[in-house]
């Protein structure tokens, strides 16, 4: 760990608008808990910011099993926002957060544009948050959710309404789920996102041919894993056409180079999600493939590669 | 199969699991959670064995690797079994491959807790003598062991649970425990054979996982907390250990 620090003589700072993180690794929301159950596995310092599992109002209890499902190259999930609540969010888990040097993400979500304000506006008085993500792409969940992110004058209504309420920097979290996802992009970056992050998963589903019934309970549920990040690069790649706001790339990142595809194509972080799962080292493993790609090509600034896409 | 790892790998306590992942591998995606069957330590390594029934894609990449073949193993995760005092009788019940926790943990008690022999006894059920697995080393360990299989072919015919009912009246609560694992459908008539009954109860349960460490919130088990309401729980975080008695079944 030291020995890499002394090693690195390549900036990896990024700025996000106001956010700024000292490199582009970030988690992603549901994938790295609250951060504390990861603390023995990585140096949470080192990170470019933890983003938490998404955020209610009130706790709730969550999808019932069975809730994941391995499929070719992937997985399918459909937890369906099982959280503490805000309140013992802030309570129980932010001071120890607060612990460590690295920026703190909430990932918040609502039923109603109510619940979104309400949430923020607690995150915004708790010290130790220094953004917020509206996810309103979660496919999992009756109500809010993806069907806030589905509609372009939704998605800029919620952004609208948070944004109001906060001083935190905001990222909207986007879902795949739509027809045209440059539109909703561009509608929540005119109402005043700080930010947009893409791609949360996209909605499927897994028989079980014995049984004849789904393998999920909730018979459908979200997709990640490798097998999304085609899919992901082409939807970044859209929406970088379309607005001037900082993009953060997810889906499917497992490896240094795939996080690199994405910073070429113009997004300025990435997320880590599923990899999380399989190597609970990944964001550092692919943080410090990142800096070694850099030294063995000369590079001396991240920024000097971002956008670098040659189509 | 037995994994050779490095002396850093903690003592497992009876009940725990590891991770288990062919590496660079993206099909299968995830690793697979196996419950810690034994454990050695000698020199400068440390040595487990797994117990599984091929059952999907993973378990038959595993049954496919030859002597020598590199594993990703992350563990021992999760909570094992409580262990109450000695001098108490001792039940265990097992399933299939549900044995290989519940020998482990006998292994346990007899050397570390000094559980006297006499005071253990466990019933083996599976669902044909070929798939009756890790029977020998048990005998070295407990004298009492009832076998059963489904369809007859060793021991008693019938399962396990039904074999444990008829005995039941044996044991006095107050000074009995009982562990268990094995399939889904056999804790689930356990629970009810039990249900009314004051024997401390606590069984090891399986589910689909992808962390293993409690952040994806993915082998998610309906439980009665305290306040007597659902709440899921994590199995490997939280468990796999969980006393019966708590779990809600569908």
């Amino acid at each position: 760990m030291d020995t890499m620090k002394t090693k690195t003589s390549v900036n990896m700072a990024v700025n996000l608008g106001k956010l700024k993180l000292k490199n582009p690794v970030m988690t992603a929301s549901g994938t790295f808990g609250y951060g504390e159950e990861y603390a023995d596995y990585v140096d949470l310092n080192r990170l470019g910011a933890i983003v938490v599992k998404g955020l209610s109002l009130k706790p709730r209890l969550g999808n019932p099993p069975p809730r994941i499902m391995e499929t070719a190259g992937g997985m399918l999930n459909a937890i369906g926002l099982q959280n503490i609540g805000v309140d013992a969010f802030i309570a129980e888990k932010l001071p120890f957060l607060q612990k460590f040097d690295v920026k703190v993400i909430a990932n918040i979500y609502g039923e109603t544009y109510g619940e979104y304000i309400k949430v923020a506006k607690k995150l915004s008085i708790a010290k130790g948050v220094h953004a917020l993500e509206i996810n309103i792409s979660c496919p999992n969940v009756k109500k809010g959710g993806v069907s806030f992110g589905s509609d372009p004058k939704t998605a800029a209504e919620v952004t609208r309404q948070v944004k109001d309420e906060t001083g935190l920097p905001v990222i909207v979290k986007l879902t795949p789920n739509v027809t045209d996802i440059a539109a909703i992009a561009q509608a929540v970056e005119k109402a005043g996102a700080d930010a947009i992050s893409l791609i949360n998963t996209l909605a499927g589903m897994s028989v079980d041919l014995k049984k004849r019934k789904p393998h999920l309970k909730n018979i459908t549920g979200g997709l990640s894993g490798p097998a999304i990040k085609p899919i992901a690069l082409r939807m970044v790649w859209q929406v970088l056409q379309r607005v001037s706001v900082p993009v953060i790339g997810i889906g499917g990142i497992m490896t240094t180079e795939d996080a690199l595809e994405f910073l070429i194509l113009g997004a300025k972080a990435i997320q880590i999600g599923t990899a999380n799962f399989i190597n609970p080292h990944a964001t550092i493993d692919i943080l410090e493939g990142m800096q070694n790609y850099l030294q063995c090509n000369k590079i001396k600034d991240i920024n000097q590669i971002i956008g670098t896409f040659q189509p | 199969m037995k994994v050779i790892l490095p002396a850093s790998f903690g003592e497992p306590q009876p009940g725990q699991f590891v991770m288990i992942r062919i590496s660079g591998l993206y099909e299968p995606l995830l690793a697979r959670p196996i419950s810690i069957y034994s454990f050695s330590r000698g020199g400068d390594s440390c040595a487990i064995e797994l117990l599984y029934s091929v059952v999907g894609k993973g378990t038959q990449i595993l049954a496919g690797l030859i002597s020598g073949s590199q594993v990703e193993i992350h563990g021992p995760l999760g909570h094992g079994f409580a262990i109450d005092e000695a001098g108490k009788n001792v039940i265990f019940i097992a399933g299939g491959m549900g044995i290989a926790p519940l020998s482990l943990l006998t292994e346990h008690l007899c050397r570390d807790k000094c559980f006297a022999q006499s005071a253990m006894t466990f019933y083996l059920g599976a669902k044909t003598a070929k798939a009756v697995v890790g029977l020998d080393k048990l005998q070295k360990l407990c004298y009492n062991i009832n076998v059963c299989t489904d369809d007859g072919t060793l021991g008693k015919k019938g399962l396990v649970t039904q074999v444990f009912q008829k005995d039941i009246k044996k044991y006095l609560p107050e000074n009995t425990a009982v562990y268990a694992c094995g399939p889904k459908e056999m804790l689930q008539s356990l629970a009810k054979i039990l249900s009314g009954s004051k024997f401390p109860s606590q069984v090891s349960l399986e589910e689909r996982m992808a962390c293993g460490i409690g952040a994806c919130l993915g082998c998610a088990v309906a439980i009665r907390n305290d306040k007597g309401a659902l709440a899921y729980q994590r199995v490997c975080a939280d468990g796999p250990v969980f006393n019966l008695g708590e779990i809600i079944w569908e």
